[in-house]
């Protein structure tokens, strides 16, 4: 393929990269601003910060969320690895049907998932809020697990477990020795997917959650609602930072983990 | 044998979560279509759906994901496009992705900040001596913020389905004769219509059921079938109504998960 | 003393759910300390056998034996036998060390003494010093001899490989070949070594089963099976043939091509249709009038150490021939060849009957004598 940009196909994409990130900088611009709008920037201040970080509910919210987070997703990995085995384990029908049900809660939109929870939660008598919101997000992520497991499992060659088995290896061992860690850059892709599905979520969330229980993205609902407040700004700013360490934790722990897998896809 | 053991084992978690958390909800919400209000067993939510004001509901929504849908392809494709052929894609690739990471809330959020009477829109078109309009809660906002939030979700499958593209698969076209343009629209479109596909069912389904953005960017003018079941599961506690129109919500889907459903082909 | 066969397969069968049967009533014996192979077309049913021996499979019927012992539900990891995979199939998350030992470490070895052994088996296939690197960093060849090391390691009885060579250049192929023949020897091991390379097979082997459709068409030597294939399979796969339909007038005395010419072979009836098998370096160019049979040149390859002609004789039957003289394409040429290079084969002969028509003869050669 000729590698070459044409002067047209840059402009498109710095267009393109301008419009996806202006918004974030935007937010992030007037979390300093002293005059309490999103028009007209006073002058520099930290307050919006002073006062977020002073603020105690909304440190039980951040703590709530990344509660739930933490708490779903490793549920979801370790259910949704096991779900990966057996889907691997089946042959076309059976697998084929499972996957089906895997891509269900995938393409479900969100006002779905959280309505059709509500009644679930409100018919065997769960209360909602803490434990509801965490079963949710453990439901929703599995899939997504699943989906990236999936695909690490296929790409392992079945001579790799016969090779196992031939020189000794137990049903045990196979799976500890050889397949999880073969398959471990996509558990730890799953993983973090679901951290950060759990993280964005609001729908489901606003659905299946009581009084008292918040999350950091219904908050932030409830807040905008109201109008603008740099509070929020604060906030995003904090939030949008958060979001790029956790990329770069991911980044570093998969390169490390994959160093050693690579180029062997042949 | 020892294998077909220890797979009934793994299934043993998941198939629970499927029971629990992806047949047993759907069925509930069929079961409550058949409730009206006072909790009797009827057809009426039904009877409702089909008349004027739900069908008319029901096709805006339409309108408005499909907009939605087809302008995001309209920017995603060239992008997607252009990306393959820079030299760090995938670093670049990543920067498209990081945005979606952000909370959507707070990406509403910016634009309310930006469309706003006195906000960064309003003081372009100033500048540029339009002057002042109501950017806020109208459509335009509203399909630009979609947009604007679905856009990476489409630029990936397309992305990738570009990126496994055999090149030399090009130069093949090129050397029975065919032009650049001809190349793209007999070669590389064709054999990436499948994450075309996958990006418009993953575009379009939640789109039909936004109802977080209808509320703060929309200000409540485009209710989409996404806020009508909101309304009526925590607004109205009308939950027979809302799980009706869920269910038709649920038909499309399969409907649309059956019209893009991928069939692999070999190359 | 320990019993010479170690592997031996009772009638086996193996099928596959509803599919025809891979391998169809196949009976064998393989011997300790040498260097079997099991030779044939893809689908012909080698891999199967390897991975019946191995434990990978279970047959559908029939017994198998290791070391006397009935094997047939034993799982593989229970089994003293080792397999290096086509694909190598190396752990890609360990490193060259971790690979070898990994055997070892589910015997629950000791450290010290997995170290030894690791050392020793790379030293054996030539990777001293490879311990640290990590599989992605290593040539084909170099992957191969760690698959190997990783199946020695264990001291197995018997080492199972499945067309290992097969992935490798030609170059690096023929010095694996000297390689392994070395190590079976040094080891004093068995080997059974899966291949659909002829040359291959002829080159290594103490011992040869060509298979074909999930039967073994004929097992012995590299030479008895070059000079005495049973059938049009085995003349047609091991190596090049000129095959014509013929008839055995009597012994010694066999006719094709519409000529009657003597031959060495005996022992069936007269006047039986057979076929009859020269080999194209056997056939010599001579002037029309000396050569036994009168053919035209219509084609002609440089194959290097020799010219490959192509002639057809008058009945039309196409006759192949390795020669180091040349001949101009439209030559009428005579070839000639000796009683020895014909080969009569009997058509649908079972292996059994073949050996016992063969053995027959030879012993009459020794009571003449």
């Amino acid at each position: 393929m000729d590698k070459r940009t044409t002067p047209i196909a840059k402009i498109f994409l710095i267009a393109v990269f301008l419009i996806l990130y202006v918004p974030i900088f935007f937010l992030i611009y007037y979390s300093f601003n002293s005059g309490g709008t999103m028009s007209h920037f006073k002058g520099f201040t930290l307050d919006w910060y002073r006062q977020l970080f002073g603020d105690t509910r909304m440190f039980i919210i951040v703590l709530n969320t990344l509660v739930i987070a933490l708490l779903s997703s490793l549920s979801a990995t370790v259910i949704g690895v096991f779900g990966a085995l057996a889907i691997y384990s089946y042959k076309r029908r059976a697998k084929n049907t499972l996957l089906s049900f895997n891509n269900v809660l995938i393409v479900s939109p969100d006002v779905i998932i959280g309505a059709s929870f509500l009644i679930l939660f409100t018919m065997a008598g769960i209360q909602l809020g803490f434990m509801s919101v965490l079963l949710s997000h453990i439901a929703f992520s599995i899939p997504i697990v699943v989906l990236l497991v999936l695909p690490k499992l296929n790409e392992m060659r079945p001579s790799l477990i016969d090779a196992a088995r031939d020189l000794g290896a137990s049903n045990w061992h196979v799976l500890s020795k050889v397949v999880l860690p073969f398959i471990s850059p996509g558990i730890l892709a799953g993983f973090f997917m679901a951290l950060t599905y759990s993280l964005d979520d609001f729908a489901v969330t606003f659905f299946v959650t009581g009084n008292g229980f918040t999350t950091l993205s219904v908050e932030i609902y409830s807040l905008a609602r109201r109008g603008i407040s740099l509070h929020i700004n604060a906030l995003s700013a904090v939030l949008f930072l958060f979001t790029i360490v956790l990329v770069i934790v991911y980044y570093f722990i998969s390169r490390r983990s994959s160093m050693k897998t690579m180029g062997v896809r042949k | 044998m020892q294998s077909k053991l220890s797979r009934r084992i793994y299934l043993i978690p998941y198939a629970i979560w499927i029971a629990l958390f992806v047949v047993t909800p759907i069925i509930l919400v069929v079961y409550y279509s058949f409730y009206d209000l006072d909790g009797n067993f009827s057809l009426e939510n039904y009877r409702q759906f089909f008349t004027a004001v739900y069908l008319k509901m029901t096709l805006s929504s339409f309108w408005y994901a499909f907009l939605i849908t087809a302008i995001s392809l309209l920017v995603a494709y060239p992008t997607a496009y252009f990306l393959v052929r820079t030299k760090h894609s995938q670093l670049w690739l990543l920067l498209i992705i990081v945005p979606s990471w952000v909370n959507l809330l707070l990406k509403a959020y910016a634009f309310i900040g930006i469309f706003g009477k006195y906000g960064a829109a309003n003081h372009f078109l100033e500048a540029i001596g339009i002057g002042t309009k109501q950017i806020l809660f109208t459509d335009f906002s509203f399909i630009f913020v979609s947009v604007y939030i679905f856009i990476p979700f489409m630029i990936l499958p397309i992305f990738n389905a570009l990126s496994e593209l055999n090149p030399s698969l090009l130069d093949a076209a090129n050397d029975l004769g065919a032009s650049r343009w001809t190349t793209f629209r007999r070669v590389i479109f064709p054999l990436t219509i499948d994450g075309v596909k996958t990006g418009c069912q993953i575009v379009f389904i939640p789109a039909l059921s936004l109802f977080m953005l209808t509320r703060l960017i929309a200000g409540n003018r485009v209710i989409t079938l996404g806020t009508a079941i909101e309304q009526h599961f925590l607004v109205t506690q009308d939950w027979g109504m809302g799980s009706t129109i869920a269910v038709f919500l649920i038909i499309i889907m399969f409907l649309i998960m059956a019209l893009t459903g991928n069939r692999k082909r070999g190359v | 003393m320990e019993n010479a066969v170690i592997i031996q397969f009772n009638h086996v069968t193996k099928q596959y759910q509803n599919d025809p049967a891979v391998l169809k009533d196949v009976s064998f014996e393989i011997e300790r300390g040498k260097f079997y192979t099991l030779l044939g077309p893809s689908g012909c049913g080698k891999t199967t056998i390897l991975r019946l021996i191995a434990g990978f499979t279970e047959a559908t019927t029939g017994d198998i034996f290791i070391d006397g012992k009935k094997v047939n539900t034993i799982p593989a990891n229970r089994r003293q036998v080792n397999t290096v995979f086509q694909d190598y199939a190396l752990f890609p998350h360990l490193n060259v060390f971790e690979n070898v030992a990994f055997g070892l470490r589910i015997k629950k070895m000791k450290q010290a003494q997995i170290e030894a052994k690791v050392k020793e088996a790379l030293s054996f296939v030539n990777l001293k010093g490879y311990e640290n690197r990590e599989i992605s960093g290593m040539s084909g060849g170099q992957r191969q001899r760690v698959a190997i090391a990783r199946a020695i390691v264990n001291e197995p009885e018997v080492i199972l490989l499945d067309e290992p060579l097969s992935a490798l250049d030609l170059k690096l192929r023929t010095q694996m070949q000297y390689e392994l023949r070395e190590l079976q020897k040094r080891l004093g091991i068995t080997f059974i070594f899966v291949t659909h390379d002829q040359e291959e097979a002829l080159a290594m082997s103490d011992e040869i089963f060509v298979l074909n459709e999930g039967k073994i068409q004929q097992s012995g030597t590299p030479i008895d099976i070059y000079d005495e294939p049973i059938n049009r399979f085995v003349a047609d796969f091991i190596g090049e043939s000129n095959i014509v339909p013929g008839i055995m007038i009597e012994d010694f005395l066999v006719e094709f091509v519409g000529k009657r010419f003597d031959c060495v072979d005996q022992g069936m009836n007269t006047n039986e249709p057979v076929e009859v098998v020269i080999r194209p370096e056997d056939l010599e160019i001579t002037t029309r009038e000396q050569g036994k049979l009168q053919v035209t040149v219509h084609s002609l390859l440089f194959r290097g150490v020799h010219y490959e002609l192509s002639c057809t004789d008058e009945d039309g039957n196409e006759w192949l021939v390795h020669s180091t003289k040349k001949a101009a394409i439209g030559d009428e040429i005579g070839l000639y060849f000796d009683p020895e290079s014909i080969h009569v084969m009997r058509l649908g002969e079972s292996e059994e009957d073949f050996d016992r028509r063969l053995e027959a003869y030879t012993e009459e050669d020794h009571h003449a004598k």
